[in-house]
Formats: C-alpha cells, sequence, structure tokens
C-alpha cells in the first residue's frame, strides 16, 4: 500500500515512476473524475476529462510547486478548467449548490458552528457554504466550481450584473473569513 | 487599443473576487494583475481569496470513475514521448529558476517571501508614473484577440492570454522601432491561459511589437504598441 505524501507522489510522477504515476491516479480518481462529472453532467465526457486531467499532470508536474496550493486543489483546479472549458456552449441552468456539493441549506438555521467537527479546509467551507444566505452560496458556486462569469450568473439568476458580482464577491469574502478565522484558533 | 488607467486599490477589490474564482476575461485579468503585481497589500487580499476560491472544487462529491480507467490513464502516460517532456521540465526548471512566472498564484510566491520574486514584480511595475498601454495580441487560431499585451512606462510589460493559444511555453519576443528583437523571457500557457510580467531593456514606444514564439520559432500571437 502507498502511504507517502502527495507532494511526493508528484515527484515521482515527474520523475517518470510508473508506481508513483499508478498510486497517483488510484490516490485521486474518485475526486477528478467525481468533479469533471458534477460539471458536465456526462459521464463519457467525464472520463474524457479526467484522463485529460491526468495527462496534463504528468506533463506539468515538473513544475508543481507546493507553495503554491496543495497537490489535491493543483489537480481539481485543471480538472475544473477542463471541464468548463468542454462546457464552453452552455445553456444557463438553474442549480441547487446545496445538492451539487453535498451540504445540507437548511443547517443555516443552526447555531454556530462545532469547529471540532470541521477536519480540514473542505468540512469548513461546506458548513460556511451551507450559512450563507442561499442566492449567495448560488452565485459563488455557479461562479466558482462552475465557471459561470458574473454576466452569466446575473443572467442565470434573472439579476442585474451588479447584485450578480455582489452576490459573488460578499459570499467569497464570508467564505474566506471563516478559513481564516480557523486557522488563527487553530 | 487605447490606453487605459491604472486601477486604485480600491477598484482591485472589488475584482479581486472574480480574479480568484477565474472567472475574469483576459483583459480584465491582465489590468487586475498589472496593479496586484505591484501593490503587496492587494496581493495578500487577492491570496487569501484565491486560497477560499480553490476549495470549492474540493467540495464536489467523489464518484468512481468506470472500470479500466485506471489502465486508460496509464497506457497514455506510457505512450508519450519522453524525450518532450524531459525538456518541459529542464525549460520549467529554467524558468522556476528565473522567478519570471507571475499568475494569480505567484501572489502567493510573493506572500510567502519569495523575494525573487516580488523584486522582478517590483521592478516591472513599481513606479506607476503614466498609464499602461493596451496592446491586442491578434493571432490565435481564431479571429478574435488571444489576449493583451501591457506596456507600462516604455519598459514595464505584462502579457496576458485566455484563448485560442496551445499550451506549451512560448518566448516573449518585443522588437523596439529600432527593430531590433529580442526574447525578454519565457511563458507558459496552461489550458490556454497564461500570464507574464517583465521589463525590456529597449524602450517599447508606439510600432513596437511584442510576441509569443514557440520552440519552432513560429508566432503564436502578436500585436503592436499603437501610437498613443
Amino acid at each position: 500500500m502507498w502511504t507517502v505524501s502527495d507532494e511526493t507522489l508528484v515527484a515521482g510522477l515527474a520523475s517518470g515512476d510508473h508506481d508513483a504515476a499508478s498510486a497517483f491516479v488510484q490516490r485521486f480518481q474518485r475526486r477528478v473524475y467525481g468533479l469533471a462529472r458534477t460539471i458536465v453532467f456526462d459521464e463519457r465526457a467525464a472520463e474524457d476529462i479526467a484522463q485529460e486531467a491526468f495527462v496534463r499532470a504528468w506533463k506539468h508536474a515538473g513544475a508543481y510547486d507546493p507553495r503554491r496550493g496543495s497537490v489535491v486543489g493543483w489537480l481539481l483546479t485543471i480538472t475544473r478548467n477542463l471541464s468548463i472549458d468542454a462546457v464552453r456552449v452552455r445553456v444557463p441552468v438553474a442549480i441547487d449548490p446545496a445538492a451539487l456539493l453535498g451540504y445540507d441549506a437548511a443547517s443555516s438555521e443552526r447555531g454556530p458552528v462545532d469547529h471540532a467537527e470541521l477536519a480540514d479546509d473542505r468540512e469548513r467551507l461546506r458548513a460556511a457554504l451551507a450559512r450563507l444566505p442561499e442566492e449567495q452560496s448560488r452565485a459563488v458556486v455557479l461562479a466558482g466550481l462552475l465557471g459561470y462569469t458574473a454576466r452569466e450568473v446575473g443572467e442565470i439568476e434573472d439579476i442585474p450584473l451588479g447584485t450578480a458580482k455582489t452576490r459573488i464577491r460578499t459570499a467569497l469574502l464570508r467564505l474566506r473569513a471563516v478559513l481564516v478565522t480557523e486557522e488563527h484558533t487553530e | 487599443m487605447s490606453d487605459v488607467s491604472a486601477l486604485s486599490c480600491a477598484q482591485v477589490r472589488e475584482l479581486a473576487a472574480e480574479l480568484a474564482l477565474g472567472i475574469l476575461s483576459g483583459a480584465e485579468r491582465a489590468e487586475v494583475l498589472l496593479h496586484v503585481n505591484g501593490c503587496a497589500r492587494c496581493q495578500a487580499y487577492v491570496a487569501e481569496l484565491t486560497e477560499a476560491a480553490d476549495v470549492i472544487p474540493q467540495l464536489a462529491p467523489e464518484a468512481e470513475p468506470p472500470a479500466g480507467f485506471e489502465s486508460r490513464v496509464l497506457r497514455r502516460l506510457d505512450g508519450r514521448e519522453r524525450s518532450v517532456r524531459r525538456r518541459w521540465i529542464a525549460a520549467a526548471v529554467a524558468v522556476a529558476a528565473a522567478a519570471i512566472i507571475v499568475s494569480v498564484t505567484v501572489v502567493r510566491v510573493i506572500e510567502s517571501n519569495d523575494t525573487t520574486t516580488r523584486s522582478v514584480a517590483t521592478q516591472a511595475f513599481g513606479t506607476v508614473g503614466s498609464a499602461p498601454v493596451a496592446v491586442a495580441m491578434e493571432g490565435g487560431v481564431v479571429p478574435r484577440p488571444a489576449g493583451w499585451a501591457f506596456v507600462h512606462d516604455d519598459h514595464g510589460v505584462a502579457v496576458s492570454v485566455d484563448y485560442g493559444i496551445p499550451s506549451g511555453r512560448y518566448a516573449v519576443q518585443v522588437t523596439s522601432a529600432r527593430g531590433a528583437s529580442t526574447s525578454i523571457g519565457t511563458m507558459e500557457v496552461v489550458e490556454g491561459r497564461g500570464t507574464w510580467t517583465g521589463r525590456s531593456a529597449d524602450p517599447l514606444r508606439a510600432g513596437a511589437r511584442v510576441a509569443l514564439v514557440d520552440a519552432n520559432g513560429a508566432e503564436a500571437c502578436h500585436g503592436t504598441v499603437p501610437t498613443a
């Protein structure tokens, strides 16, 4: 069983190590494929994108810089961009961000979050999204996950461009505040 | 093509969330980066927002790919031309050493006290005297600008492309009005997008050219500094 760090796997990938490449794919394939499928809603296209994401990661592994972010963040950003490019001609759709990302919107009615339960940034952000006003979480997910521009968010939500920009900005500032606060209280 | 006003900190902060989420157009992104690369406080601000934005795709649910996925990926990796990749890595290392990759993510590098990068960015855009001149970069695979170059005080250069340029490494080549062509750096384009900032020793006034040149010496896109 491979137990090396994500960063070491990337180094192995960069050096052309077959075992490292195999372990890298095994470790991240569910997340890469899951993200692609979430964005493109099509299993066949999702597989093509996921394959391409790993090929890109392999090609660019030598330039991966841990100071710029985590391995999974890097890999999923590649996947997100490929997925968005694949659905460049898009029909604006109304989405339910809570269903898409698996958090409970009803939890916004709850009291303060139990910090001890929030193991990592993902859980913190998921909890923070759940606590945002629904129109803000929708705006930031449309932009941050699906790559819709502020103008497209405005069209989807039937709101002026300025309002869309404000919702996106306010939502991201609140998410950032949650992450920053958590870091400082650890 | 016209002069653009340098953005203020307040204007940049209005757009910082969209920059962090990767949803700004190439021209807007270049304008914001022009400011951000020379303003430590806005760099830190954008870095914090980018950190939050990068977590959003990580929230997507995991899913089991179809059977045989891993072996299909590994077959594709094994079938690739090794020597190309080695060259790429060597080039990437050289570029990293020169610390001239400037992108949204570089604000993190700057924030983490990478003084080399900081000095390059400051050197390029440290003094804000006059408005930068926008240059449309034409000649991608489609008939629309591949991106923009901005020339600031005749020497500072920022290039941002986001459309129609194949992934790869490109020389940033400038040709001053005197006719001398010089490569002033190397730019990386990944998934159609890339950003670079640096300086030209020769002044780049009206009529000067900025081009991205691929490994075979072919121009991927180019633009000419307009008459002010």
